[in-house]
Order: structure tokens, then sequence, then C-alpha cells
């Protein structure tokens, strides 16, 4: 094995991060699990009590149908936070891992603050739209939570993710051409 | 073959014979070729757009009963779906609603029911869900009429009504059309004007026309299935 094989570990506090977020998703499934009825309850009270934001109408045949549909979002959203931090942490792990072996210092440690800011803030979003469900509809919790997380966290995983990708490219191109 | 071994990640090691893996880590160009696929899947993945699941409407208690019974009937089992009417939210609803039907329309349904009469509870049934549908049409006209109501929201509103309209009167359709055709066609028609006007939202009048014309549909398919009207 040549020194230029070695493998080299990301930071601590990244390793932290990907393991945190990994025990989220953990106890969100867990959660979700464990409270169902709760977490449902609560959300079709909140619903309830913003007629307008639902657009409920009054009228049980019509109102069930989008509470329905509302709370089917906002259970998807809890199980689609656990299943993109479970997946997100372990992301982390790997592509931090080969950024702090192929990228050299400086470049090392933004793409790595990119790939653990970006992996890691991107699964809360689907917490954030589930919690936004009851309060602004499943279309404007949608919104918010595109802006304010989806877009920024999930755009700087893209293009960290692009960056590593073309770090990976050069790095076996420069091996071949050896 | 320690070679063989070797390319992949591995190699024997220790004497002739004591067959000993021990794997090593692998070369970082072996897992970044690996990983390459992954890493481009990743990135390519998002442009889909935060799919956040579809949702499949579901069967309320109401329609859930009468899809039962209707199976049992045809399938020809009169005692299983008796005990589904008896026992089910079918026949507590016609009880709730007994204000707004035609009279004794629960009894003649049990009664046809325990007769065994397949067509005779179907034309009840399509009476009872025609019923729910038009209360449905009447609010749905009546919420569309308010003062202040913005075309926008007439439309939303009108529009929720509607799948609730389809959602019950879906279910009777074939029933209908096959005791009167006329006013399936004219149903049919009824329900296309008023979707075509709740998605432009530009005309909430005639939206509200439709849903009063959707309602004096049900209406009359109510009054011709009732005995009165059939037999005078």
């Amino acid at each position: 094995m040549t020194a230029g094989d070695a493998w080299r570990l990301p930071p601590r506090g990244v390793l932290l991060v990907a393991v945190v977020l990994i025990v989220l998703a953990e106890v969100g499934g867990a959660s979700m699990a464990r409270f169902k009825l709760p977490l449902a309850r609560w959300a079709r009270d909140a619903m309830l009590a913003r007629p307008a934001v639902h657009g409920l109408v009054g009228v049980r045949d019509v109102d069930e149908r989008i509470l329905d549909e509302a709370l089917v979002k906002f259970d998807a959203g809890l199980r689609l936070f656990h299943l993109h931090a479970e997946g997100m942490g372990l992301v982390i792990l790997a592509t931090t891992s080969v950024a702090a072996t192929l990228a050299g210092a400086g470049g090392g440690r933004l793409l790595i603050a990119l790939l653990t800011v970006g992996g890691a803030g991107y699964p809360l979003g689907y917490l954030l739209w589930s919690v936004l469900i009851p309060y602004r509809g499943i279309e404007g919790g949608k919104t918010i939570a595109e802006w304010v997380v989806w877009m920024p966290f999930g755009g700087a995983a893209i293009v960290a993710l692009w960056w590593l990708a073309g770090l990976v490219a050069l790095r076996m191109a420069g091996r071949w051409r050896a | 073959m320690a070679r063989l071994i070797g390319g992949v990640g591995a190699r024997l090691v220790g004497r002739v014979g004591a067959t000993r893996f021990v794997l090593r880590p692998p070369t970082v160009v072996a897992v970044l070729a690996a990983l390459a696929p992954v890493v481009l899947a990743t990135t390519i993945a998002p442009a889909a757009a935060h799919h956040v699941g579809t949702y499949t409407p579901q069967d309320n208690a109401v329609s859930a009963g009468f899809k039962q019974v209707k199976f049992a009937l045809e399938a020809g089992r009169a005692d299983v779906a008796l005990a589904l009417f008896e026992r089910g939210a079918l026949r507590r609803e016609m009880q709730a609603q007994a204000a707004a039907l035609p009279p004794a329309l629960e009894a003649r349904t049990l009664a046809a029911l325990r007769a065994g009469d397949a067509r005779e509870v179907e034309g009840h049934l399509a009476v009872f869900f025609s019923a729910l549908a038009r209360d449905l049409a009447l609010e749905a006209a009546r919420q569309l009429g308010r003062p202040g109501v913005r075309p926008p929201d007439a439309a939303a509103t009108g529009s929720k009504f509607l799948e609730a309209i389809w959602r019950y009167y879906n279910l009777i359709d074939f029933a209908v059309s096959t005791r009167d055709s006329k006013r399936s066609a004219a149903m049919r028609l009824a329900l296309d004007d008023a979707e075509t006007y709740a998605r432009t939202a530009a005309a909430p009048d005639r939206l509200r026309a439709s849903l009063g014309q959707i309602a004096q549909i049900l209406t009359d398919v109510i009054e011709a299935s009732t005995p009165s009207r059939r037999n005078p």
C-alpha cells in the first residue's frame, strides 16, 4: 500500500454530526410508531382549528377527505425524515471520508463542510414540512420547507457531491494516465 | 491464487495450507470506482424535486359499506349482504339521514335484502346515494352564493364539493344508467360542465348554476324511484 492509497478520516465534528443525524432518525422512527395516534390527533385538532388554511367547508363528506390527505402527508413527512436522516448520515460518513482523502487542505475543508451541512440539514426539511402541514397546509408547508431547508441545504449537498464526483473522476483519470 | 484474491482486496497469508484470509483496506481508487455511480445517482435523483408521495383517497365507511353489500349480492350471498347492512355504517347513515330521504327507504332496503331481491336493493341504494350527492350539490350552491365569495375561492370550494359528489354518484352511476339512461347522461354532462367552470375560476355563477342542475337531476332520480311516482 502506498502513501497515496492511505485513507484519511474526516474531522471528529463531522463524524459526530453524522452519528447524531442517524440517532435522530432512529428516535424519529421510534417516536412515529410509539406516538402515532397522539400525533395524528394533535395534527387533526390543529387542522380543525384552522379551517380556512385547509379549505374546510364544514361538510363532513368533503372535509374528511381533505383532513385524511393532510394526515397522510403529515405521516409521510415524518417517514421521509426518518428515511433520509438515516441515509444521509451514512452518505456524510462515506463522502466526507472520500473528500478528506482526495481534496487538498483548503478545498477539502470547504467540501467537507458542504457535504456535512447540506447532508445533515436536508432531511430536517421533511420534519419541518410535517410540522408545518397542520398550520400552513400541505402546499404552504412544502413551499416554506423548500425555501428554508430543501433548496439551500439540498443545493449545498448537490454542489458538494458534484464537486466530489469531479475529484473522483480527475483522480481516476490521473491513475489511468500513469 | 493469492494474486487473484489480492486483486479484489484480500490476500492469503501465513504458511501454505493454513488458509487464513485477512481483509485489508481497499485501495482508494477501487473504492472511488465503486462509489462514482452512487455519487452520480445521488446527485441526479434530486431532479425529481422533492417527491413527497402520492395520496390515494380511501372509501369512507358509507361507501365501503355500499361496496360490501353490492359485492355480496353479486356473489349471490344475500344473507351476507343482509348481515353487512344490518350491522354496518350504511344503515346507520340511512337512519341518520332519514328526514332527507324518501319515506321508509331504510325499511324498504331491509325488506328487499331479506327477500334477496338484488335489483330492488340496488335501486334503493341508488336513491340513498343520489340523496347524499344532491344534498352536497345544494350545500355547494348555497356556499357559492354567499356574498363576498371571491371567484378563486368559489372555484376551489366548488371543486372539493364536486369531488365528493362524484365519489358518491360514481357508486351508483351504473344503476342509474340502466334505469334511466337520459338522466345518467344529463348528470355526467352537468358534472363535466361544473368541473370545467371550477377549473377556470372565471365563471362562479355558471359553476353555481351547474351545481343547481346537478341537484335537480338527482332530485328527479330520487322522485322517479319513489313508489308513488313509479306506480301512480
